[in-house]
């Protein structure tokens, strides 16, 4: 093949003049171009190759010419056709960008030769009167457009064909014109608005078919077809399911229930028409499943039927979805009363029980940081993606539109304009987010055109994004990746900056552009995602926000985004309310500052813990530093006991007073339990680490007492040298290392008079380390006390406060009784002469690890002190089962059990002389002891349980025992600790469920392996 | 629900109805009543109705006393009995804490629970009760009971009280919608069963509510005292509450399957060794009360052994005749219940236990073709059929290290229901029992 015969040599060959058009089978091509079919339309010298190359697909388009050329019969349409091609215009462009961007619409028009006229001649394709359009549809039927209740004549197969071909007609117009605009976005809303009148054209014949099938044409029945989505909302795309909701009401003369039958029979019928098997392909899915009740609802009901359930049971989404209800075909009256009568519920859904939780939920699912998986290619339900924008629209509408009527619009960009043009959103913002809109729509459009296929994902192969960018005006598939992904961040970017900046007061706005809330507005929003004293948070925002300081301006970009991540935790109000607190602290700190602004999680990290835990939130306002662990996660990690104790040397080394030493080291242990509890909350330790934590600070905090109190014991007796040895021993949780934010420091004190020492001065010496040491650690200061517990020492509160080491060892030979022996198996030296803490634990060993077990009689008292402990010191008054320590079940119940394990056994099985619960309980498994199973039950109820203790004090920021010790009753403190304990929103029940469960299963294994 | 709703004002207007019986089970399987004006009805509906629950058997936990009632209005009925001056009605409720969340003790809620997990298995549950018990004269003396008559199975009594009020009870009961399938003279004298017809087990378990009201409230009028105890007399049989269960899926009932043995499915068969295996956990449940089981152990044909037959009248699980090409009606029949259970928890248990079986495809045992009464301990042990627990005190002690059964009733209603359990029985140890009266007076 060559070019016309005398041109060859000046221009180049049709082969380059293709491939220059993008042409992928050149060969192919130039092999259709010369069919005869094509030839004898075409004049030889037209430039085909220069319309090719302006379409999507140039291979495709010259097939559908070839084909088109072949179907076309003398007429009209073929005259059209070869005026068209003999100077190649606007309508030839029209043409082969059909034929280049669609597969299916082009066999349509070769299918049907006729629809060429609607791409070739110049009758406008949007802005076209919706009624004409109409008339149009229910004249091919055979119905008078004029009829109160139009019918078709004759109806039939026939007549949905026909209706069919009228629609694919219309469709053919409107994708020309849509193809060719000079900027697709911008005549976005057109084209769509145009498919939705054609849909609702489609709409209104096909119910015309369907009162035709009827004997009485359904004349008892009123029937209103109201468009939901995007048809409601008209803003159709090509090819999706058309949302409706049919309204029926019985004519006079004719009972309900049977207009109701028919109502749903023409329902019926109507959808068929429009989406049955027939001799032309189906138009889209009726889909009726926005109705009341949803798929098992009745078909049709009555306005006032409608009304009722409105009333009463409708969800926020549902609501949200009548947001974009109107009337589409059917009896008009009926269809706007429906409308009329809806309206107030979706402008009132505001005020309804469970918005504030499913507006949440609405609002988490934009705002999720992790894009899910597979959804980066959803245009619509992607991260970024179409639905994100209709949320963030409607949300906002839902929120203020029961104020202000002028944004109550169901057409999302309408919509989106007039919230900016009100002030609720900011102009710039909004109009971005209209960009995006009309980007991702195009996009949409572009796909669905391709095989009028209802479909919103992106290709993935390489010549279909190609394809797709091409369509789109673009040149090249990474340019329209990377406008998709740049897109896809801004739209969420957008949602943060539209939701939460127009938050921020009037006196805190940078420039006028931005968006401002009037006061009631801006409640209107904070209550809508969950402030419970959106007055209280207006009043902490404008404090935050307000003036010129740096501080201010910088809390003005943060706070926006900070106020949702409040929302998002358990106590919003309490979150904020501890920021401001925080930040007068802080001032304009220079630190403070660059940390929210410039750390990549910090502010986040910081508004979690804050509306977590209000433990956090009174550590961080008292220690404000500690804000700046959450910008470095290494900084939440747990400090080992020789750093600390570094520290505390150095405190000692530089502190001359004793005093300011020993609250030096509160401190410090204050410090340590704050970086616990944050990363607690950021789930970034578990439990076991913050039991670590909190025990290391503790012993180095009485090993540094100790030495301040030796050397005041030493300075008011008058003596050069300390006359004894003293350490302290650790007992009970302390011993064990589990200790709780919540937990005393259980001890006893041993002392050993040196060789040259008088006894009695060793012995005051003694007593007065033990008496200072208590006031250093305990008597009021500025900061947290650690408080001693000496109750666990020989003989309780009647035996002397310190002892001897040959004391405690004449005691142990002669009196000890067995729960003495108990106490012991967690003692561990902690503070004081290392060389005496040795040589008592030498002393207590055989005490804790009886040679040959303990005796009958033995095992006989620790069961039945355990049983009357648990008749006796449960609080009054307090539920068993919830009672975390001394319940059934909880940990004293665990505790005990490892312990006569140990008792018994340790002895024989090294392993078991450990002053850990949990490591007891594994080596008494690890030896057969145990069954392993109910190991795992021990442990898992002791661990929930010691979670549970630490959550409420996290939750609460209380210590006493009656609140640490108990799963709470009251269900907002529930729902707030199992927050704290990493369960998600309304996390409650299930918590109670799971430690009821956890504990009724460890009091089962207790009862079994304990009391035998 | 909104068109139930609808109906249910629409009807309360038409009828002129005076006022309106919200009833709800306690744990104890104990109807209770609520009455509101029908001018209430509406925000019952949207709002449901608060009442302190502190006073009712294992309701609420002491500290939450508030609860909200909220009607089913599907389950909405006039009560015939209430005649028509004062038209009265009913509904059955949900009950709900104030926070929303449904409450942890509504037997109602552990039930629909229990289906809502069969669902996610794409299973229903349907039950079917045969529910026997005693007419008594009036007045009635606890220490002498005096039956009505003096008949038998299924015996033809001339001018019986207890044909007029079977017939009566019948009429009442289909008048509130509840069908019966059969009701005849039982064994016992003024012994009566009627078998309710096959429905799901929520409905099932409403309808036994209705029908023992309804059942006491037909002997007021007829001057005889009906009562559901157990075990009433000594001599003569106890009232049970044979269940025949079945599961569908969809439509087709998931026991069939032609040509096997029984026409017995591999899921009928699971869920016949998951009741077996589980039966004595359960027990505490299907049979409540210390007399339940002077029943399950007075012999005769009472289902005191852990097996099951075909057409074996003293096995715990009978499978029914099979009536060729009714494929539907594949079930299976659990005999223990008593007349006196709450058939919400009973019938949950029930299906957790059956539901074990099928998930974890437990085999099923071989059938018992003997009178297992029949049979020495010896060979009991020998075939492999254990006892289900002969008092109340064992019940209790095998189900409280139930996991099934925790996790069936939920942590709350388990705890309540064991502690409650352990009183009856510490209160019904201290008894001087008449018959250790006149066996030892006289001895000792």
């Amino acid at each position: 093949m060559s070019g016309p015969p005398g041109r060859s040599g000046r221009t180049p060959s049709m082969a380059a003049r293709l491939g220059r058009a993008g042409v992928r089978d050149v060969a192919r091509t130039e092999r259709l171009l010369a069919d005869a079919a094509l030839t004898a339309v075409v004049p030889a010298d037209a430039d085909l190759p220069g319309l090719l190359g302006e379409v999507a697909d140039p291979d495709l388009a010259a097939l559908g010419l070839v084909k088109v050329a072949d179907a076309v019969r003398p007429g009209p349409a073929r005259t059209a056709l070869v005026a068209a091609l003999a100077d190649p215009g606007p309508a030839a462009a029209r043409l082969l960008a059909v034929l280049g961007a669609s597969t299916e619409l082009g066999n349509f028009v070769a299918t049907h030769p006729n629809a060429l006229l609607a791409v070739l001649d110049d009758e406008p394709a949007t802005g076209v009167d919706a009624g004409a359009v109409r008339a149009e549809l229910l004249g091919v039927v055979g119905a008078d457009p004029a009829a109160d209740v139009p019918v078709a004549e004759p109806g039939g197969p026939a007549g949905v064909d026909a209706m069919r071909v009228a629609y694919r007609t219309r469709l053919v117009r409107i994708a020309a014109a849509d193809l060719v605009a000079e900027d697709p976005a911008q005549t976005m809303p057109q084209v769509a608005a145009a498919l939705a009148d054609l849909a609702a054209a489609a709409l209104e014949a096909s119910l015309a078919l369907a009162r035709a099938e009827m004997d009485d044409h359904g004349a008892g029945v009123r029937l209103a077809v109201i468009g939901m989505g995007k048809c409601g909302g008209r803003e159709l795309n090509y090819v999706s399911d058309v949302d409706v909701v049919y309204v029926a009401e019985p004519c006079e003369g004719t009972p309900e229930d049977e207009a109701m039958v028919v109502g749903a029979r023409l329902a019926t019928s109507l959808a068929r028409a429009c989406s049955s098997v027939s001799g032309e392909p189906a138009l889209w899915p009726v889909d009726a499943a926005l109705r009341p009740e949803g798929k098992d609802g009745p078909l049709v009901r009555t306005l006032a039927s409608h009304r009722t359930y409105y009333e009463r049971w409708a969800r926020t989404w549902e609501f949200q979805a009548l947001l974009k209800a109107r009337p589409l075909a059917g009896d008009a009256g009926l269809g706007a009363a429906y409308v009329e009568m809806t309206q107030p519920f979706v402008w009132s859904a505001v005020t309804r029980e469970h918005f504030v939780e499913d507006s949440q939920a609405m609002r988490r699912r934009v705002e999720e940081h992790l894009p899910r998986a597979q959804a980066d290619r959803q245009i619509k339900l992607g991260v970024g993606g179409l639905r994100d924008v209709e949320f963030t629209v409607q949300l906002l509408q839902l929120v203020h539109g029961r104020a202000d009527e002028t944004i109550r619009s169901g057409n999302t960009l309408t919509a989106l304009a007039a919230l900016a043009s009100v002030g609720y959103v900011g102009r710039d913002h909004a109009a971005q987010l209209d960009q995006h809109y009309r980007f991702l729509r195009v996009m949409e459009h572009r796909l669905q055109l391709a095989r009028l296929q209802r479909t919103h994902v992106l290709p993935t192969a390489e010549a279909d994004l190609e394809r797709l960018a091409r369509s789109m005006g673009m040149r090249g598939a990474d340019v329209l990746t990377e406008r998709w992904r740049s897109t896809q961040r801004d739209v969420r970017h957008l949602h943060e900056e539209m939701f939460y900046r127009p938050l921020l007061p009037a006196t805190a706005q940078l420039s006028t552009d931005e968006a401002r809330l009037a006061p009631d507005a801006a409640k209107a929003r904070l209550a809508a995602i969950g402030y419970r004293d959106p007055a209280g948070a207006v009043r902490h925002i404008a404090a935050l926000t307000e003036g010129l300081s740096r501080r201010a301006a910088i809390q003005r970009q943060l706070l926006p985004v900070m106020l949702g991540w409040f929302a998002d935790g358990a106590d919003p109000d309490a979150g904020l309310l501890a920021f401001r607190r925080l930040s007068d602290t802080l001032g304009s700190t220079h630190w403070y500052l660059k940390l929210l602004r410039d750390s990549g999680n910090a502010a986040q990290n910081l508004s979690s813990v804050l509306s977590t835990s209000r433990y956090v939130a009174d550590v961080l306002t008292r220690s404000p530093k500690s804000v700046m662990w959450l910008g470095d996660d290494a900084e939440l990690e747990p400090r080992p006991h020789q750093v600390l104790w570094a520290e505390a040397e150095a405190i000692l080394d530089r502190t001359e007073e004793p005093v300011a030493a020993a609250v030096a080291l509160r401190a410090l242990r204050r410090r340590e339990m704050a970086r616990a509890a944050c990363a607690q909350v950021l789930a970034q330790v578990t439990e076991d680490r913050v039991a670590a934590s909190v025990t290391t600070a503790t012993d180095v905090v009485l090993a540094g007492g100790v030495r301040i109190a030796r050397h005041q014991a030493r300075h008011s007796l008058g003596l050069d040298q300390d006359p004894a040895q003293f350490a302290v021993v650790a007992m009970g949780r302390l011993g064990g290392q589990e200790m709780g934010y919540s937990s005393d420091a259980d001890v006893m004190y041993v002392y050993d008079p040196v060789a040259s020492a008088d006894a009695a001065v060793a012995q005051e010496w003694a007593v007065q380390v033990a008496v200072m040491l208590r006031a250093l650690l305990v008597d009021t200061a500025a900061e947290p006390p650690l408080e001693l517990d000496t109750d666990l020492r020989p003989e309780g509160r009647n035996g002397p406060l310190v002892r001897s080491l040959a004391a405690f060892e004449e005691y142990y030979e002669r009196w000890s009784s067995v729960w003495e022996a108990q106490a012991l198996l967690r003692a561990r030296p902690v503070a004081g002469d290392q060389d005496l803490g040795e040589r008592f634990m030498a002393l207590a060993d055989p005490v804790r690890y009886p040679t040959g077990g303990l005796a009958l009689a033995d095992v006989r008292e620790i069961r039945r002190i355990k049983a009357r402990v648990e008749a006796e010191r449960l609080p009054r008054g307090v539920d068993p089962a919830r009672h975390v320590k001394l319940g059934r079940g909880g940990l004293s119940d665990v505790e005990w059990t490892a312990q006569l394990y140990q008792l018994c056994h340790a002895h024989e099985v090294v392993a078991l002389r450990t002053t850990s619960t949990t490591g007891a309980l594994d080596a008494a498994a690890e030896a057969g002891l145990l069954e392993s199973d109910d190991v795992q039950v021990l442990r898992a109820a002791w661990e929930l349980a010691m979670r549970v203790r630490d959550a409420n004090v996290l939750w609460s920021g209380r210590t006493d025992p009656a609140h640490t010790n108990q799963l709470p009753h009251d269900r907002r403190t529930l729902v707030g600790v199992a927050r704290a304990m990493g369960y998600g929103p309304g996390g409650g029940a299930a918590l109670e469920e799971e430690y009821l469960r956890s504990a009724r299963r460890s009091r089962a294994v207790v009862e079994r392996v304990f009391y035998g | 629900m909104d068109r139930q709703q609808d109906y249910v004002l629409r009807t309360v207007e038409e009828r002129n109805i005076r006022s309106l019986r919200l009833w709800f089970t306690d744990v104890l399987g104990v109807l209770k009543s609520v009455a509101i004006a029908p001018a209430e009805l509406e925000s019952a509906f949207t709002e449901g109705i608060g009442f302190d629950g502190s006073a009712i058997e294992g309701l609420t936990r002491v500290y939450e006393a508030d609860m909200i009632a909220h009607p089913d209005p599907s389950t909405f009925q006039l009560l015939p009995w209430r005649g028509e001056k004062q038209v009265t009605a009913r509904m059955f409720c949900d009950l709900f804490t104030p926070d929303g969340e449904p409450s942890a003790a509504d037997s109602r809620q552990v039930l629909r629970r229990a289906l809502a997990r069969a669902s996610e298995q794409g299973f229903t549950y349907y039950t079917h009760p045969e529910v026997e018990f005693y007419l008594f004269q009036t007045p009635v003396d606890p220490t002498n009971l005096i039956p009505v008559d003096c008949g038998g199975y299924f015996d033809h009594v001339v001018r019986s009280a207890g044909q007029d009020f079977r017939r009566e009870a019948i009429t009442m009961l289909e008048d509130m919608g509840i069908s019966v399938e059969f009701s005849h003279h039982e064994a016992g004298p003024g012994q009566n069963e009627i078998d309710l017809r096959y429905a799901d087990a929520l409905t099932t378990a409403d309808n036994l509510m209705s029908f023992r009201t309804i059942v006491k409230e037909v002997a007021l009028e007829q001057g005889v005292f009906a009562s559901f105890m157990p075990k009433p007399l000594s001599d003569h049989p106890g009232s049970g509450m044979h269940t025949h269960v079945s599961l569908f899926e969809g439509d087709s009932n998931a026991f069939y399957e032609p040509g096997a043995p029984l026409e017995l499915s591999q899921v009928g068969r699971s869920f016949i060794a998951g009741l077996l295996r589980h039966a004595a956990e359960i027990t505490a449940v299907t049979n409540q009360f210390v007399n339940s089981y002077k029943r399950l152990w007075s012999g005769a044909e009472a289902p005191s052994y852990i097996c099951w037959g075909h057409n074996n009248r003293s096995a715990l699980v009978r499978v029914p005749m099979y009536s060729p090409g009714k494929g539907q009606s594949t079930r299976v029949e659990y005999r223990a219940l008593d007349s006196a259970v709450n058939p919400y928890l009973a019938f949950a248990v029930i299906l957790a236990a059956g539901l074990q079986g099928v998930k974890n495809g437990y085999e099923l045992p071989e059938g018992a073709e003997d009178d297992v009464w029949e049979l020495t301990d010896a060979e009991r042990r020998a075939m492999g059929i254990d006892p289900l627990p002969t008092s109340l005190d064992a019940a209790i002690s095998v189900m409280q290290s139930s996991e099934l059964v925790a996790e069936t009733l939920g942590e709350h209603v388990f705890d309540f229901f064991l502690r409650n359990k352990r009183k009856e029985w510490a209160d019904y140890r201290t008894q001087i029992t008449a018959y250790e009266l006149s066996r030892f007076v006289p001895s000792l």
